[in-house]
């Protein structure tokens, strides 16, 4: 069996830093390597992520994981699964915390994003032994591991009663730093986030306020959305220009630029194909 | 003295010939017995036979009258075999001559009157068919017989006047087919597509599937405007032609719910069962079996509002006749054929409590609730839906305001004119094919009539390993781009028509999210 022990010398020191609170013990999947724990950032957010949620950690943690932080979160669908997949993308590493025993997928369907996290040097980590179910108070006892692992966290959206705010409440408890990445004031999953950075959060808007508190720089020159890179078209500019502001049904699309619906859908699914915009609910946003 | 009527009895939309004989015997104890496996309308037919004849102001005789309907191992059921007993025993009274080469057909009341009967029309054909020269049917029936064109069709109002035709005294004159101007119902110009503001993609998502018969799927939150959108649909469907219009009247001819005067159905009927409609109610069905909402919507659009609260096995009976165009009904005692050739339009919410998406309010589901509740409609059902349309909220007091949206209105009227272009233009391609529409083109047929171009095929094969598109899938892609290209009045399938059929593939309902 794979496990760790507070007394192990391999143990987090930074886990062992929170004291009463740092579990006894840690079971995991993987391959142990003591380096991937030296820089960590905690990633959380919403459940419910929006696709302007889904832009900024597809923009900001891809940008931070291919810098060299480990990239932290609990494996839940949302944002903390695409704030994996983002680490993944870029070659860089990402711990998944679990609330439930070792031997378990937990949501069982992201089987594929498990193994991909393992496949890539990554780490699969959990407190309890064996196939135990997760329950209502595992979930929380998991966050305080995930904040406990990192110099600083990033909370992307949360709602009022978000499980992130419970990572940003143990961050903080721990002393370390707390992100927030600032949405809009209008949407339920900003208010969470609101709420901290009254508190006294900082607001992450680039990948440079985040690498700044590790002392790295950003191995990506910044540049314009990959989309307008590829096209001399000016319709196709035109619409990016719309999706730059906000993501946007077909509909608005359509009636923005005055051009019936059956065109525009001819050109929307060829940018798509083209990989220059993608589609969420009923939504178009740049990739 | 044994008299023979003939008539006929209608099992489905199968007619088969019924010899009505009457014996008034002098010998014997009075009494009125009718034979033949008659079920407890045709028992009670005696009742109705005896006191209509005595309306008509000729005395009963009190003797030993046997009536048996022949074929006797054929069950008989309905009302419709009291004109030919009546006549029988009139005959057998009076001994006025019954002209030869007849049918009677027709429900008596108390009065002597006769009443509107279904089935009229399946007998009129039938007539037709084996060489009779003559139907007698009730007056209120007998404009829907009528429709037959070589058949006497006599509308019979009573019995008296019957009497006095056969003794040549007084003569019923044949009726000739009057076609009726169908009054439309509210429900049917309700909605006109210039009045919904917005929805530019759905609307022109309904026009495809207008055009090519295409089954639709509208997936958006509450107050979206699906219900509407597809009300507004048959504001957009070309007329029934002719052969069309025969086979739906026959259907409802057989399932009795032609109006007294009725005639041949001339606009596609829109039906909208509840979710709380049975699988029998909508797919057809009892002891002796009828059609169902699948079938009365025959040529015509089956319209299931909340498709997700159906129930699953009622979804799930869909699916054999969605692929056939019929459905047989095997029940112990027959074994019933429908045609349920019918354009299927769905509408669903996103999530159990609506608002998945929805750019203002919060939708309070988990994922798990979100899942269960898209799977309830299973994927062979969704694979035999072709277009899958969101229809997302509209600010409805913006819209009004926007010039630009104002300039997209089009209405009803100026749509039916492209769709019934696209339906000429099919109607044409399948002249040697039992088929009408692009939506009904099995593989062989797609084979035939969409040869792709090579940078069609490179969009396709393209966007089948992007979007991860099924085989069946790929052949829908190419059913509503054959659509498209025809509603544009082009005979190739260009890339353009292809991105634009893309558009309505299979998103994330029913799939992982």
């Amino acid at each position: 069996m794979n496990i760790v022990t507070i007394q192990d010398k391999n143990y987090p020191k930074l886990l062992k830093q929170i004291g009463k609170d740092a579990p006894k013990q840690l079971y995991y999947k993987g391959k142990w390597n003591k380096e991937i724990f030296n820089h960590c950032l905690a990633v959380v957010g919403s459940r419910r992520m929006t696709i302007y949620g889904r832009q900024v950690a597809e923009r900001i943690v891809g940008e931070v994981a291919s810098a060299g932080v480990t990239i932290v979160s609990g494996f839940m669908y949302g944002v903390d699964a695409t704030a994996h997949q983002a680490a993944l993308k870029v070659g860089g590493r990402t711990i998944a915390v679990m609330p439930c025993g070792i031997d378990l997928i937990h949501p069982e369907y992201q089987q594929d994003l498990y193994a991909e996290i393992l496949n890539n040097q990554g780490l699969i980590v959990s407190e309890y032994e064996g196939s135990m179910q997760p329950a209502l108070w595992t979930y929380p006892r998991r966050n305080r591991i995930v904040a406990g692992l990192c110099q600083a966290a990033l909370i992307i959206e949360a709602g009022e009663q978000s499980g992130s705010l419970i990572t940003a409440e143990f961050a903080k408890k721990f002393k370390r730093k707390v992100f927030a990445v600032p949405g809009p004031i209008t949407s339920e999953n900003s208010k969470g986030i609101s709420q901290l950075l009254k508190e006294g959060a900082a607001a992450a808007t680039c990948a440079g306020d985040i690498l700044r508190e590790y002392g790295f720089s950003s191995r990506f020159t910044p540049e314009g959305p990959y989309a307008t890179q590829k096209t001399h078209n000016s319709l196709e500019i035109k619409i990016i220009e719309y999706l730059q502001r906000e993501a946007l049904s077909i509909d608005a699309i359509s009636r923005n630029l005055g051009m019936p619906a059956a065109k525009m859908g001819t050109i929307l699914s060829i940018m798509q194909l083209k990989g220059q915009i993608q589609q969420e609910g009923n939504k178009y946003y740049l990739c | 003295m044994l008299i023979k009527v003939q008539s006929a009895a209608n099992s489905g939309l199968n007619t088969i010939g019924i010899d009505v004989e009457v014996n008034v015997a002098n010998r014997g104890l009075p009494g009125f017995d009718i034979v033949g496996l008659p079920d407890k309308e045709v028992q009670e037919s005696r009742e109705r036979v005896k006191t209509a004849i005595l309306s008509s102001r000729i005395e009963f005789p009190q003797k030993k009258i046997t009536v048996n309907l022949a074929p006797a191992d054929v069950p008989k059921e309905g009302s419709a075999y009291d004109l030919p007993i009546a006549v029988g025993i009139l005959a057998a009274l009076t001994d006025c001559p019954i002209p030869e080469k007849s049918l009677f057909f027709g429900e008596l009341s108390l009065s002597g009157d006769l009443r509107h009967t279904k089935g009229a029309l399946l007998l009129a054909l039938f007539a037709k068919e084996n060489g009779y020269k003559n139907v007698f049917v009730p007056k209120d029936s007998a404009n829907e017989a009528a429709i037959v064109r070589g058949v006497n069709v006599y509308p019979v109002e009573n019995l008296h006047q019957l009497l006095v035709h056969f003794l040549e005294r007084e003569s019923i004159l044949p009726l000739i087919y009057q076609p009726v101007e169908e009054v439309l119902t509210d429900d049917l110009t309700e909605f006109d597509m210039k009045d919904i503001l917005g929805q530019e993609q759905a609307k022109r998502a309904m026009e495809i599937a207008a055009a090519g018969g295409h089954n639709i799927l509208l997936v958006g939150n509450p107050g979206a405007g699906k219900t509407m959108l597809a009300r507004a649909l048959p504001g957009i469907l070309p007329s029934l032609n002719e052969a069309e219009s025969l086979e739906a009247t026959k259907i409802h001819s057989a399932a009795g719910v032609i109006p007294p005067g009725g005639a041949l159905l001339v606009q596609r009927q829109f039906r909208s069962p509840h979710h709380t409609a049975s699988q029998v109610g909508l797919i057809g069905g009892g002891s002796r079996p009828r059609p169902g909402e699948i079938s009365l919507a025959h040529r015509g659009v089956l319209f299931l509002d909340e498709f997700n609260e159906f129930p699953r096995s009622v979804l799930e009976a869909l699916r054999q006749p969605l692929e056939d165009g019929f459905v047989t009904i095997s029940r112990s005692q027959e074994r019933v054929l429908y045609p349920a050739r019918f354009m299927l339009v769905a509408s669903a919410n996103p999530c159990p409590c609506g608002y998945l998406n929805h750019p203002k309010k919060v939708c309070v589901c988990s994922l798990q609730q979100i899942k269960k509740y898209q799977k309830r409609i299973s994927g062979p059902l969704l694979d035999r839906i072709d277009l899958h349309v969101d229809v997302p909220p509209v600010d409805v007091k913006e819209l009004a305001e926007n010039q630009k949206a104002s300039e997209f209105l089009e209405s009803s009227k100026i749509i039916k004119e492209r769709v019934i272009l696209a339906r000429k233009i099919q109607q044409a391609r399948f002249a040697e094919d039992s088929i009408h529409v692009n939506a009904e083109m099995k593989n062989s047929h797609i084979k035939k009539y969409c040869p792709l171009a090579k940078e069609v095929e490179r969009i396709l094969q393209q966007a089948g390993v992007k979007f991860q598109l099924s085989a069946r899938a790929y052949l829908k892609m190419i059913k509503i781009s054959r659509t498209i290209a025809d509603l544009a009045g082009v005979p190739e399938i260009g890339v353009n028509h292809m991105a634009e059929a893309l558009q309505y593939r299979q998103k994330n309902y029913g799939q992982e999210i």
